[in-house]
């Protein structure tokens, strides 16, 4: 087992050094630079800049290096220094600005996925039990529409029903007032009070499609000889399909764990922008828009870590959970 | 020569301030002066001086629009995102040495209590208010100003343009006392009033001597050191950082900064805030007719959003009190209007500065030398106004606002002229075609094309963004299918905008278009009417050789351009308005007999959203970003009516 993670951790920081030195390529393949960007807003709101002022600012921030330089720099910089870079746009250190956002997001996204699989398992395992049931057709009927509907619109819908039903508006995370707040009960309620919509849409999706998937799995497992083994010695129904069927159905929605936070983080760019949510996705949306590269380039080595870490995770998670799977190649 | 200004259409105006603030001083002297509740405790308590110790010797008496109003109360609006510094520049910030009136005619005292120009234009003598004081209490003097000037003279510090740094026309400054200081540039310049009235003239009085030079190595022998130590590479990045100028977002971000604000930073707007607010001023420098601290609202509360929804929303819900930023477009309109007496607000009226919908600039200096020579003729572009039929775009795309407009000054502005306004702009597909046979282009083949006058095919590209306004779009989409219907084979371009701007030097693009800016501001942004800066894309590599700024672009333009160029450079030396207006006349007059610049049609008017128990906004409100609607009708004498 620590052999198997030793080899894990090694190949995990090969990967890592992969991600930063494609993203920081990504990054700079739009043409322009931050100036560019920069002065293409200035103009859009009839201001203008001195053309010294951008000379001075190219030199400031390095602009015009050769590619390899400006990595070695950053990348150093990260390992050596834990130093992610300056903004431009916030003319300040990257690590004083993500933190914050971060935190939301995992927050935010880590109640979708419990909300998500704490709806999902009983439905899927429900609908696959009693297949063609009337509570199958419904669950499938959800699903589909659940799957169907793009989340950005679902929060629209909701923001709209929301201000006609009840004059709310919907959006952020936390009232006024208590933004800024230390948690407290109060505090507390006051996010719950907001959060239910973000976590409503950010698990609708999912939901579906996991118990679509739990169901085609359950399926599978239901029709194998030793379910009807286990029913023949006389297990109760329950214990039958909880303890064996539903354990193996698990396997690939363990497997997937690790890409969870990433999809939701990227999936959620849209939704976080719609419904104002103080996460990660709106920043790098926006760092991605103007070019703000050191801070764009952190938030996406950021999200590599949280998926290569997700994946050992599912890897440690399903052994645990499967006795079957061995540990190495041979 | 005592104090000429003129506004953005520099309608002449004289008048003597000296004699206009002893007047003023004198009504307010006679009053018994009052401050807001709020502050009643802290100077009981001893954590403020009264209120004679706080207010400058004479300060600036304003007038309200209706009546004197009452304090309280907080004003909620919105940011989009965290870095819409515009909109705070817009509401907080917009207080320079001088001011413009709320006609946007003339320049009014506002930190200078007078100021003086030599009859050669270049010495500018300001005299301060005596006894202004920072928000923290420190003195507000001429050794701040001077402190500015020392700072943007640093090769290694990154601060704006302006006159600052103006590399043709160099600035010293001399401190007579406490209150008195001059400019004195190289050369004559006629435009400086004008930029220090304008959204960008903050920079100078945005630096307190006393906390930003503790960055600043010649003050502070160990900044360097101090900043390294804080983690910032250079002491001119923690300058930046601590001490913004102006209106920078991160002027916003500490609160430690000294404001001459009506209102200053309480909580900051740092990149994690949800939230931005601004709290009333003690020190704020302003006072009504009967003698009342400015500002009458306490508190400024914003929104950070991303989401537009978001705030159309909280605007239809009447959780907004005021604002035009972001949420007053012409599909949120309707919306807005019928939900009035559900969300308790009303809708003001904006006129836009801006003088057209969309511009269409032909790339007169286009690297390929055959279509260089369609674009600069004059009759192709007559022939392509011709075929645009822009009634239609107007009706479809504009719900029926506006009218048919060239790239030429606004109706309201003192430079209309309504010939140059609509010439070609009448819908004739047969003027059209005479004018491409007089542009030289080769008859129509097959497919119903004009083709070059070698008889290839000619097929035009037009550059657009969808991403900056979206109307474009849908725009751009008609304006294809009418020069197709009329003989023009057009392909859209739609690319992103720093794509956009990268292109401009390298010259290889047919068209680009833009917003039409310059339609009340039209001495300060002639960028439509002659080659003025890296904005007027139809004329890239003339305005480089006129600007010196990317010389191996550069290239010798057209005598009529050049013609413009020597009389813009007369008058930005000229120190009288009327010469001023007149040299802009003979500028546009130039303008419209070359025609470089296609428009399509007059914006309508925009719309403000005020809640009806917010009072003192005058309507309607001229728009623009030079003069920083709303700031300049002065918000700190807004006030909420007691109901």
């Amino acid at each position: 087992m620590l052999g198997f993670i030793g080899k894990r951790l090694i190949a995990m920081i090969l990967t890592m050094w992969a991600v930063s030195f494609v993203a920081f390529a990504i990054i700079q393949l739009p043409p322009g630079d931050y100036l560019t960007t920069y002065i293409a807003t200035l103009a859009a709101n009839g201001d203008r800049v001195d053309p010294a002022t951008i000379e001075a600012l190219r030199r400031q921030y390095g602009f015009g290096e050769p590619y390899m330089i400006q990595y070695w720099k950053w990348v150093s910089g990260i390992i050596f220094r834990g130093d992610f870079g300056q903004s431009f746009e916030w003319e300040a250190p990257v690590t004083t600005l993500i933190w914050g956002r971060l935190g939301n997001s995992i927050l935010l996204e880590g109640l979708a996925v419990i909300v998500m699989w704490l709806v999902a398992l009983p439905i899927g395992i429900y609908a696959a039990v009693r297949k063609y049931s009337l509570g199958d057709y419904l669950a499938t009927i959800g699903g589909f529409i659940g799957l169907a509907i793009p989340n950005f619109f679902f929060a629209l819908i909701l923001m709209y029903l929301s201000f006609i039903w009840f004059g709310e508006t919907i959006g952020g995370l936390f009232s006024p007032g208590m933004e800024n707040a230390r948690w407290s009960p109060a505090r507390v309620w006051d996010f719950l009070s907001h959060a239910w919509a973000p976590i409503l849409v950010l698990s609708m999706a999912g939901t579906a499609e996991l118990i679509r998937i739990l169901r085609a799995n359950l399926l599978d497992e239901l029709k194998k000889p030793y379910v009807t083994t286990a029913r023949a010695k006389g297990l109760s129904e329950f214990r039958t399909i909880m303890k064996y069927p539903v354990r193996v159905a698990l396997n690939p929605l363990v497997s997937t764990i690790g890409w969870l936070l990433p999809a939701l983080v990227s999936s959620s760019v849209i939704v976080s922008v719609v419904l104002n949510l103080p996460t990660a996705g709106p920043l790098l949306l926006r760092s991605l828009t103007s070019q703000d590269m050191f801070l764009a380039g952190a938030i996406i080595m950021l999200l590599g870590m949280l998926t290569v870490i997700g994946t050992l995770i599912s890897d440690l998670l399903l052994a645990w959970i499967d006795p079957r799977i061995r540990y190495g190649s041979k | 020569m005592d104090n000429t200004r003129g506004g953005p259409g520099n309608r002449t105006g004289r008048i003597v301030s000296g004699a206009l603030t002893a007047m003023l001083m004198m009504s307010s002297a006679a009053l018994a002066q009052q401050q807001a509740p709020m502050l009643d405790e802290l100077v009981s308590s001893g954590a403020l001086p009264p209120l004679e110790e706080r207010l400058p010797a004479n300060p600036l008496v304003v007038e309200p629009v209706e009546s004197v109003g009452v304090y309280g109360g907080t004003w909620r609006s919105a940011l989009r995102g965290g870095l819409d510094n515009a909109w705070i520049a817009r509401t907080v910030a917009y207080d320079g040495l001088v001011r413009y009136d709320r006609e946007w005619k003339e320049i009014v005292p506002n930190l200078a209590e007078s100021w003086e120009v030599s009859e050669d234009a270049r010495t500018y003598t300001f005299k301060l208010r005596e006894g202004l004081k920072w928000n923290n209490g420190t003195p507000f003097t001429s050794a701040d100003i001077e402190f500015a000037v020392q700072l943007h003279k640093e090769p290694t510090y990154v601060g704006p343009g302006g006159f600052l740094r103006n590399p043709d026309n160099p600035v010293n400054i001399e401190v007579v006392d406490e209150t008195t200081f001059r400019f004195v540039f190289e050369n004559p310049t006629g435009v400086l009033m004008d930029e220090l009235a304008s959204v960008n003239g903050l920079t100078i009085v945005s630096l307190s001597k006393e906390y930003c030079g503790q960055f600043y190595p010649p003050l502070n022998p160990n900044a360097s050191e101090e900043a390294k130590a804080a983690g910032f590479e250079t002491w001119e990045a923690m300058m930046l950082n601590r001490c913004a100028w102006a209106t920078e977002t991160i002027r916003f971000a500490n609160p430690d900064l000294p404001f001459m604000n009506a209102w200053m930073v309480e909580e900051p707007l740092t990149g994690n805030a949800s939230r931005v607010t601004f709290v009333r001023n003690p020190y704020y420098w302003k006072v009504d007719t009967e003698g009342n601290q400015l500002p009458y609202i306490d508190r400024l509360d914003m929104r950070v959003s991303d989401s537009l929804e978001e705030l159309t929303l909280m605007a239809l819900n009447g959780e907004i009190d005021f604002q035009d930023r972001h949420i007053a477009t012409v599909a949120n309109q309707p919306l807005f209007f019928d939900g009035q007496e559900a969300g308790d607000y009303r809708l003001g009226e904006n006129i836009p500065s801006s003088m057209n919908t969309m511009t269409i600039q032909f790339n007169m200096n286009h690297v390929d030398p055959v279509r260089r020579e369609l674009f600069a003729n004059r009759d192709f572009r007559i022939g392509i106004s011709h075929l645009l039929d822009r009634q239609e775009i107007i009706d479809v795309v504009f719900t029926g606002q506006g009218e048919p407009f060239q790239a030429a000054p606004r109706p309201e502005s003192p430079f209309y002229d309504e010939e140059m306004a609509k010439q070609y702009t009448e819908f004739d597909p047969e003027a059209a075609d005479a004018a491409f046979k007089a542009a030289g282009l080769g008859e129509k083949n097959g497919d119903g094309f004009y083709t070059m006058p070698d008889g290839s095919p000619l097929q035009i590209t037009i550059d657009t963004i969808s991403a900056f306004r979206t109307e474009w779009t849908d725009m751009m989409e008609l304006i294809q299918l009418q020069l197709e219907a009329g003989g023009i084979d057009v392909e859209l371009n739609n690319i992103d905008r720093t794509l956009y701007y990268d292109k401009r030097p390298l010259g290889d693009y047919d068209a680009q278009i833009w917003q039409g800016d310059g339609g009340l501001d039209v001495i300060q942004e002639p960028r439509y009417y002659m080659p003025s800066g890296p904005e007027s894309v139809w004329a890239f590599r003339w305005q480089a050789w006129f600007n010196g700024t990317t010389p191996d672009v550069a290239e010798e333009p057209a005598p009529w351009a050049k013609q413009q160029m020597d009389l813009y450079n007369q008058l930005r030396e000229e120190g009288d308005a009327a010469k001023r207006d007149e040299l802009m006349k003979q500028i546009l007059q130039l303008a419209k007999e070359n025609f470089p610049v296609i428009g399509v049609s007059l914006p309508g008017n925009g719309y403000f959203i005020a809640k009806n128990n917010m009072r003192n906004i005058p309507e309607p409100m001229l728009h623009a970003y030079l003069f920083p609607t709303p700031a300049p009708y002065d918000p700190f004498q807004w006030y909420f009516a007691a109901e």
